[in-house]
């Protein structure tokens, strides 16, 4: 069986400037939110938990809060952007 | 000082409280009386939440000492309702959504049913006049405004 | 114009239909009970004492002669609260540090603004506290203060913090100043995009700050006991919220502190902070005696949240044909006192209604000596709209376009990148562009001195956390219980939602609002939440409730419980095969409950996603006094993307409040301040918000475009449509008067003093 096609973990500049050495764009296998969040904090260690309370995920486009059991598809852009809230 | 000794009729009740000079209707009402329904927003005749009937005068209550109640009938929120029925106004008020938080609310009907005792067949722009001195920062009045025509309307036909 | 879902599989009974609020009979009798409205044997008032100076160090405070007035039981200060460590936590945008809320709570070391709150008095009456006020003696030391976002930029102002370096610059600044925080997003390369501009346009702005104006001012109840638990009712907009911070700044456990959801008189973000609950709490701690404290008008102005002012400069280039190829935004907004204005979400918001391929947005979180900023109303957005919306309208002029046909032109859709990262997941925006672009007042033609403006708005809407519980009674009735306030008729959306869901009538399902023992936690009614996300929660728990009346009815029926289905509230067999049963009803079941294994109830909880965004577009037609400078409204036309209408009523409630709150900040609403830093308008008769006789009716145009990942398409409608309404009047205005308004209020002497100015020309 051929690997699946990868994830693709996207943060923003100030992000990527402030935690990963101002690279932007990973690749991460696919499957479940906390898979991408553990393979981050490998790379990055400390990164995990700085993604689970300040960032929120935009799947695809699709705004999600952060919980590990949301399914990552392959070949998925996976968006940590600043969380969301309001008035 | 010594507390003064009002007797009045609140809602058709005869009522007797104590009050000291300083204390306003609207004061002795939700403090000394435990009739909440009156509403303070604003403390200085802005805003209308305290909005109360005094012999039959749509006034501010937090405008008005207690004392100055003596003698007199005052009407609130809690008069508006009659034997276990809405007062039309207020059926109106709920089936239009005329109410989002609902603070403001109890002073926009004693203010509304003031209107419609001096105007029973009011334009729009004289219900939106009328009204002026109430403020609602939830609707935009649109609704309010629509329940109250209802109102009278049904009011007139009745 | 609500256009119909293409999958609807089936015809919905209660949903969209607009049955009367479950709470909405003691609402109309004053019997609802508000924050203001809770009172316990032995109770004492609370008075506040508050800065008299925009900025000043205070030297000493000496509550002795207070505390000798008969009927003085406690005075606290700043120095009663435990010291919190200095750190910024959570979530950038939103970022929360206990240092300076404490502070915002009480002051220490210095008062930050005119209303800063320094000490505060337990009496036996409203009339002791407030004597004893007067007899605290605060030793102050008075210094320079700055008001202005701009001057507090400057290199020479004021500093409200002597050892505040910006964050989000490298590297990082060595001198302190007033500046909190920078932010950047880029989407391409903006200034090298336009060179291949037609026509550029470039504009600077300013906006005034405003409050959110809710009716109720801030008031709560608190009891501490000897053994340490405590309750508290409060008017919030979140009440779990309200426990976490109030139980962070009392060092208490928060599961030793019960907060009852009091009903709230408006909120619109101001309402998601704290103020008077630690205070209260606090005393009551000192004195064994539960508190209440009741804010004034004054003190609402003075001392809470508005929306930040902002100076912007906004630039944005296009071609002939309308294409939209660079845009630049810089966004400096006033956070007051503290750390912490909505500039990241104007920076994300401004331009994301369209589909532009070169932005750089750069924002300023500048403190300066006001009140600290709190959320209003999609906060940050329509701030940057103004500014956005603005230039459009110009650019539309010099290109000879129709300002809606440029709109559609750039509109953003699934799959455009936004500025801010992600590319868009849901369309909706083209649709309110079109339906105003049909809508037949548009080309309804104008008189003298009158004017017609656009603009549209966007805003994220929120999802996150949010639980419910559902119990069946046993006559067959329904109680649902969430934990979100209920600010415009949530509990008939909830109540609506699970009879649709369960096949029940509206009436047979009540709706509640519980405390924080009795259900889960949920966060904020704020960020046009609720109905999509606790809406998803009762879905849930409904579901749930289904598949146990499916077991039960199975176990009285003696068959498989997959041979059970539920149908228009009835279980039903599946098929012929599982037998012949007569359907049973809700109640048949829960006639029941005892023998088919006890109460029947569920829980879900939910920390959701799949949020769509809000967006609106509006157009107004103005008329303008030129004597006077009076802007009067004489149509506005509001099209926004609802998703779903779960109530349609509460809906257009919702936009109508919101466009008459935008009436109000581009017309009215402004803090004005004396030479000395104190605030001159502090009460409803000289801020003035919109009163029934200053607005028209409003045309309401839903647009539906569900949202699939909600059970019923909602999406969030609670703020986007104070997004549009200031540009779109500015826009209406110079139509009217040929003169271009930069600045807000454009109340009767700004715009007269433009008018003048440009005849003047």
């Amino acid at each position: 069986m051929p690997p699946a096609q990868p994830a693709r973990v996207v943060l923003t500049t100030g992000f990527s400037q402030r935690h990963t050495g101002g690279v932007k764009e990973f690749s991460v296998e696919p499957g479940t939110l906390r898979g991408v969040i553990k393979a981050m904090d490998a790379r990055f260690p400390g990164l995990g938990d700085i993604l689970e309370e300040e960032t929120t995920v935009a799947i695809d486009g699709e705004i999600h809060e952060v919980v590990y059991s949301q399914p990552i598809r392959p070949g998925c852009e996976v968006f940590f952007l600043p969380k969301i809230e309001s008035g | 000082m010594a507390k003064h000794h009002v007797t009045t009729t609140i809602n058709g009740n005869p009522v007797e409280y104590l009050c000291e000079t300083r204390q306003t209707l609207l004061e002795v009402l939700r403090d000394e009386l435990d009739m909440t329904g009156t509403k303070e927003g604003c403390g200085t005749g802005d805003c209308g939440a305290c909005s109360v009937t005094l012999d039959g005068r749509l006034v501010c209550s937090c405008l008005v000492l207690g004392v100055e109640a003596a003698g007199k009938a005052v009407g609130t929120i809690e008069g508006m309702a009659e034997g276990g029925g809405l007062h039309v106004l207020q059926r109106k008020f709920l089936e239009h959504a005329a109410l989002q938080c609902g603070i403001c609310t109890p002073g926009f009907l004693v203010a509304a049913r003031s209107l419609l005792e001096a105007n029973p067949d009011p334009s729009e722009e004289e219900v939106r006049y009328w009204l002026a001195g109430n403020l609602c920062r939830c609707t935009g009045y649109q609704k309010i405004i629509e329940a109250v025509l209802d109102a009278a309307r049904e009011m007139r036909e009745a | 114009m609500l256009t119909r879902t293409k999958d609807e599989e089936k015809t919905l009974k209660v949903v969209g239909t607009r049955p009367v609020r479950p709470d909405g009979e003691p609402k109309v009798t004053g019997l609802a009970q508000y924050g203001a409205d809770f009172s316990l044997p032995g109770m004492l008032w609370a008075k506040i004492l508050r800065s008299p100076h925009a900025h000043a160090r205070i030297r000493a405070i000496d509550a002795s002669r207070a505390l000798a007035l008969p009927g003085v039981k406690a005075v606290i200060t700043g120095a009663d609260f435990m010291e919190q460590p200095f750190e910024y936590v959570g979530p950038e945008r939103v970022a929360v540090n206990y240092w300076h809320m404490t502070r915002n709570i009480m002051a220490r070391e210095k008062a930050l603004y005119e209303g800063h709150a320094v000490a505060a008095v337990a009496a036996v009456s409203p009339a002791v506290a407030a004597a004893a006020l007067k007899l605290i003696d605060v030793d102050y030391e008075v210094l320079p203060h700055v008001i202005d976002v701009d001057a507090a930029m400057a290199p020479d102002a004021p500093l409200l913090f002597e050892d505040m370096i910006t964050r989000g610059v490298e590297p990082a600044p060595t001198r302190p100043s007033n500046v909190s925080k920078q932010i950047d997003f880029r989407l391409g390369d903006a200034d090298a995009a336009f060179a291949a501009a037609d026509e550029v346009v470039e504009m600077s702005f300013k906006t005034a700050p405003v409050h959110q104006g809710y009716i109720e001012p801030h008031a709560c109840l608190a009891r501490i006991g000897a053994d340490g638990q405590g309750e508290l009712w409060s008017a919030s907009q979140g009440h779990f919220v309200v426990r976490a911070y109030t139980a962070k700044l009392l060092g208490m456990e928060i599961g030793n502190l019960l907060v009852h959801p009091a009903e709230i008189g408006g909120g619109f973000g101001g309402k998601t902070v704290i103020y008077v609950e630690p205070v209260a709490a606090m005393l009551s701690r000192k004195t064994g005696h539960p508190v209440k404290i009741m804010m004034s008008r004054e003190d609402v102005f003075r001392a809470t949240g508005p929306t930040s002012g902002a100076s912007m400069t906004v630039r944005i280039g296009v071609k002939k044909d309308g294409r939209i190829v660079a845009a630049r935004g810089v966004f400096r907004f006033q956070a007051g006192a503290f750390p912490g204005s909505p500039v990241m979400n104007a920076c994300m918001c401004a331009f994301a209604p369209y589909d532009i391929a070169n932005v750089h947005t750069t924002g300023y979180d500048v403190v300066c000596n006001r009140p600290k900023a709190a959320a209003y109303r999609a906060p940050g957005s329509p701030i940057s709209a103004f500014a956005v919306e603005s230039v459009l309208d110009v650019l539309a002029g010099k290109i000879g376009m129709d300002p809606l046909a440029l709109r559609l032109k750039n509109a953003a859709r699934t799959g455009t990148q936004t500025a801010y990262g992600p590319k868009h997941a849901h369309d909706g925006y083209a649709e309110t562009v079109e339906a105003l672009m049909k809508h037949p007042a548009y080309k309804l033609p104008l008189g003298r001195n009158q004017g017609r403006g656009v603009a549209s708005g966007y805003w994220f809407n929120g999802g996150g956390e949010s639980a419910a519980t559902v119990h069946i009674n046993e006559d067959g009735s329904v109680v649902i219980a969430t934990g979100s306030m209920d600010i415009g008729g949530s509990r008939a959306s909830m109540a609506m939602m699970a009879a649709e869901t369960l096949g029940v009538p509206y009436e047979k399902v009540r709706s509640t609002v519980a405390d924080t023992g009795s259900v889960g936690y949920n966060h904020v009614t704020g960020g046009s939440r609720v109905t999509y996300a606790t809406g998803i929660a009762v879905v849930e728990a409904c579901r749930k409730i289904i598949d146990d009346l499916r077991g039960r009815a199975a176990q009285i029926w003696d068959v498989n419980p997959s041979g059970v289905v539920w149908e228009d509230g009835h279980a039903r067999p599946a098929s012929a095969e599982v037998g012949d049963f007569a359907p049973l009803s809700l109640k048949a079941i829960a006639a029941k409950r005892a023998v088919t294994g006890g109460p029947i109830v569920a829980e879900a909880a939910v920390n959701a996603g799949g949020m769509a965004p809000g967006f609106a577009t509006q157009f107004c037609d103005v008329e303008v006094d030129p004597e006077t400078g009076a802007v009067k409204i004489l149509r506005f036309v509001a099209a926004q993307d609802v998703g779903r209408a779960i109530h349609p009523s509460y809906v257009e409630g919702q936009i109508q409040g919101a466009v008459a709150q935008g009436i109000g900040w581009a017309l009215n609403e402004e803090y004005i301040y004396d030479k000395n830093g104190r605030l001159s308008n502090a009460g409803f008769l000289d801020y003035r918000i919109p009163v029934a006789s200053d607005l028209p009716s409003f045309d309401v145009v839903m647009v539906a475009v569900p949202n699939p990942n909600h059970p019923f398409g909602v999406k969030g409608v609670g703020e986007v449509g104070i997004v549009p309404p200031m540009a779109a009047i500015a826009n209406a205005i110079q139509q009217a008067t040929g003169t271009r308004m930069t600045e807000l209020p454009m109340s009767p002497p700004r715009l007269l003093a433009a008018l003048d100015s440009a005849e003047g020309a």
